[in-house]
């Protein structure tokens, strides 16, 4: 019995954190905010994760990834909620899972190996109706199509880009003109279909970020109500806000155990593993929302300005509640298979 | 991340499963069997029967072989409880006793103390009851004022207890008193062990909301109690009282989770019966609340965890009866809305007190107050884990 991150996983989380810390801190992500017209994808960071093996993580070593585990990555995409870091990570992990999990021997050869070198940025498109994230600076878009997974390359699609509210990501409308390669090498198992176990992976991914977000939110708010004295007291020793706080950690705290078990449930292949998906997804929305608003809140004013990070976290927030499922939609997947089957 | 069990543990689950099928009546898994007896009638049973699982060896699990316990490991106890759930088996009777009091009095009792203590306790011979809240010190317990003068080899005791677990029943009591006046509320308690059969114990019952009476008061008149019946030094009983309550942190809620899911599991049906079951709002709650059950079984799994890897446990507790106490609040509610007006009628024969779901629903009322109010618990939370200024 061991429900906790490895001495490794924990040396991993480190690792990121003190290297965000450290090159790619908020005032970075602030750099990227106050260029709209940009690409939204730091260069010398997307290199940097090429280099520290953080986009090799779930790639198998014959195709010289690292081959490691969900829960692993999920380590990573916590840290990047933490540190609202930009760019294509999680399109291009993700396309990756699908072209692992469903492409063929020749598909594999041809992506998996540059993938985890930082060679190439790709897109993740669950619904090609809905905006996709960084689908202007991908090489190519993984989308689900029919129900099928289709690896698509630019000469199969157009982008228009579109504003987004969230400045840590990038949006473009995908127009598809050609057929693309279908991914249908893969079998199912235990935990559903090719496209499903993508599907499944990519929510905890997005879950793990949430949780993250709402850690680092949390603790933000937590230190500035130390600090912030109004009416002679720091505002954190009121009970109003204190009692508040500690609901938010302890539904933090839940949403990280949630978001730990549900990789780990794909990871090893168990029974409830569908169900521990939603639970996670939908906890960490919940979660992330509270906690985001409340640093807003718990600041005061200058919570609400342009000037203050705390709307980085929000609008992140916002943007990865809707992604993959929203925490009613999961809870409706849950009422399915807790009352319907 | 592993969340397999040992060999030595499913091992232990085994045998234990094996006991409970063996020696628990079937009859005694249902709610109208219970819902047939007194509280008196059903206390001497569970009494009897759990003082039989003791004598088989199925009581201090995580207790040291030298008081007569079994050396489990912090697993096999959550497995112990969770086994306890999943058979229907009831409740321990002397739950403050066997929690707190024992390991106490193992950590820091008289050499007499632990003879006299810990082997009768184990066998359920004896009952304890808790003397912490008064009238005028609830939450705020250190403003407690019971009274306790000495009077040559003994102190004599004056004052009253409140919220009585087993007032009735209870041959002990193991009772905080003040012994001194000191300028500071939390110094000059000290930790009394009191004879509920002594002269001037007065105990009587108060009627809950369910209907119930298994809490009640305790009025100490001039009670003597000698002073070889102190637990701890003198003056020092509120650091006493903070290592007794010491002894929940460690434990999981992974019984409460048994306990609850199959509770869930029975409003699920009534809503597939009543058709309650297609109303978008009560999924909605069924699934938040399946939910909220998953991560404290999760978070159970994490404190197990800790405590296995010698780690520092910080205030988890705290965490575990905040989202214990207020899921299963939640629960009641939803069973009530599942009920609707139906769930004001008391299913079964008119002399019946409550149903399971009616009963559930008032009970949670009382889980967000007693061993800490929610209020108390996310000062703890807020203070001690996040450090926010008090």
């Amino acid at each position: 019995m061991f429900f906790a991150l490895t001495d490794e996983q924990r040396a991993l989380q480190a690792t990121v954190r003190d290297y965000l810390g450290d090159r790619f801190p908020l005032s970075a992500v602030r750099e990227v905010y106050d260029d709209p017209s940009g690409d939204g994808a730091p260069a010398e960071l997307w290199k940097a994760f090429g280099e520290q093996g953080w986009l090799a993580v779930l790639v198998p070593e014959e195709h010289d990834g690292l081959g490691l585990d969900l829960l692993d990555a999920v380590v990573l995409s916590r840290a990047f909620g933490a540190g609202a870091v930009p760019g294509p990570w999680l399109g291009t992990i993700v396309a990756g899972e699908a072209i692992r999990l469903a492409g063929s021997d020749e598909v594999q050869k041809t992506w998996l190996p540059r993938l985890a070198a930082g060679e190439v940025r790709l897109a993740f498109a669950p619904d090609l109706t809905q905006p996709v994230e960084y689908a202007g600076v991908a090489d190519a878009i993984v989308a689900v199509q029919d129900g099928a997974l289709v690896l698509l390359e630019p000469s199969d699609y157009s982008v228009e880009p579109l504003a987004v509210m969230d400045r840590t990501t990038r949006l473009g409308r995908v127009t598809v003109t050609g057929g693309g390669t279908a991914l249908e090498a893969g079998s199912a198992s235990v935990v559903g279909s090719p496209v499903d176990q993508v599907l499944d992976r990519a929510t905890v991914l997005v879950a793990a970020d949430l949780s993250g977000i709402a850690r680092e939110s949390l603790t933000r708010t937590v230190q500035y109500d130390k600090d912030r004295v109004q009416f002679g007291r720091p505002v954190g020793s009121f009970q109003a806000i204190k009692h508040h706080l500690a609901d938010l950690h302890v539904s933090v705290t839940m949403a990280e155990h949630g978001v730990l078990f549900a990789a780990h449930a794909l990871d090893a292949g168990l029974d409830d593993a569908k169900q521990a998906v939603s639970i996670a997804k939908a906890k960490a929305s919940d979660s992330a929302r509270e906690v985001t608003a409340a640093m807003i809140q718990y600041h005061g004013g200058i919570g609400y300005t342009w000037e203050h990070d705390a709307h980085f976290f929000f609008k992140r927030a916002k943007r990865e509640e809707y992604a993959y499922g929203s925490a009613s939609e999961h809870r409706e997947k849950l009422a399915k298979l807790l009352v319907d089957d | 991340m592993d969340l397999t069990y040992s060999e030595a543990d499913e091992a232990f689950r085994a045998e234990f499963r094996s006991w409970l099928d063996a020696n628990l009546p079937q009859e005694w898994r249902t709610h109208e069997f219970w819902s047939t007896k007194t509280e008196a009638q059903s206390f001497d049973l569970r009494r009897e029967w759990e003082a039989k699982k003791a004598q088989d060896g199925w009581a201090g699990i995580a207790w040291p072989k030298e008081y007569g316990g079994r050396s489990g490991t912090p697993t096999q106890k959550a497995i112990y409880d969770e086994e306890m759930n999943r058979a229907h088996a009831p409740a321990t009777v002397n739950t403050l006793g066997l929690t707190f009091l024992a390991p106490t009095v193992m950590a820091i009792g008289s050499d007499e103390q632990k003879r006299e203590i810990i082997g009768p306790l184990l066998r359920n011979e004896v009952i304890w009851a808790q003397g912490f809240s008064e009238p005028g010190a609830g939450s705020d317990l250190a403003a407690l004022s019971t009274r306790a003068e000495l009077d040559g080899d003994a102190y004599v005791v004056n004052g009253q207890k409140v919220w009585t677990t087993n007032a009735l029943r209870a041959d002990q009591m193991f009772t905080l008193v003040r012994t001194s006046q000191e300028s500071k509320k939390h110094q000059g308690i000290t930790m009394l062990l009191i004879d509920m059969h002594s002269d001037g114990v007065d105990a009587r019952p108060l009627k809950q909301m369910t209907g119930n009476e298994e809490f009640g008061e305790v009025f100490l008149t001039d009670v003597r109690v000698p002073t070889d019946r102190v637990l701890g030094e003198v003056g020092a009983g509120w650091n006493v009282a903070m290592l007794l309550l010491s002894f929940e942190r460690g434990s999981s809620a992974m019984g409460q989770y048994v306990l609850f899911r199959r509770q869930l599991d029975a409003v699920i049906e009534m809503a597939k019966a009543n058709g309650k079951a297609k109303d978008p709002m009560i999924r909605q709650k069924i699934a938040t609340i399946a939910g909220e059950l998953e991560l404290l079984k999760l978070h159970s799994l994490h404190i197990l965890t800790q405590v296995e890897q010698g780690r520092e446990l910080g205030f988890e507790a705290s965490m575990t009866k905040l989202q214990w106490s207020e899921t299963h609040q939640d629960l009641g509610e939803l069973s009530m809305d599942v009920l609707g007006y139906a769930g004001q009628a008391v299913p079964g024969t008119p002399t019946r007190d409550l149903g399971p779901m009616q009963e559930m629903f008032l009970w949670s009322r009382s889980e967000t107050i007693w061993g800490g109010s929610s209020q108390v618990q996310r000062n703890i939370v807020a203070e001690r884990v996040l450090g926010l200024p008090r």
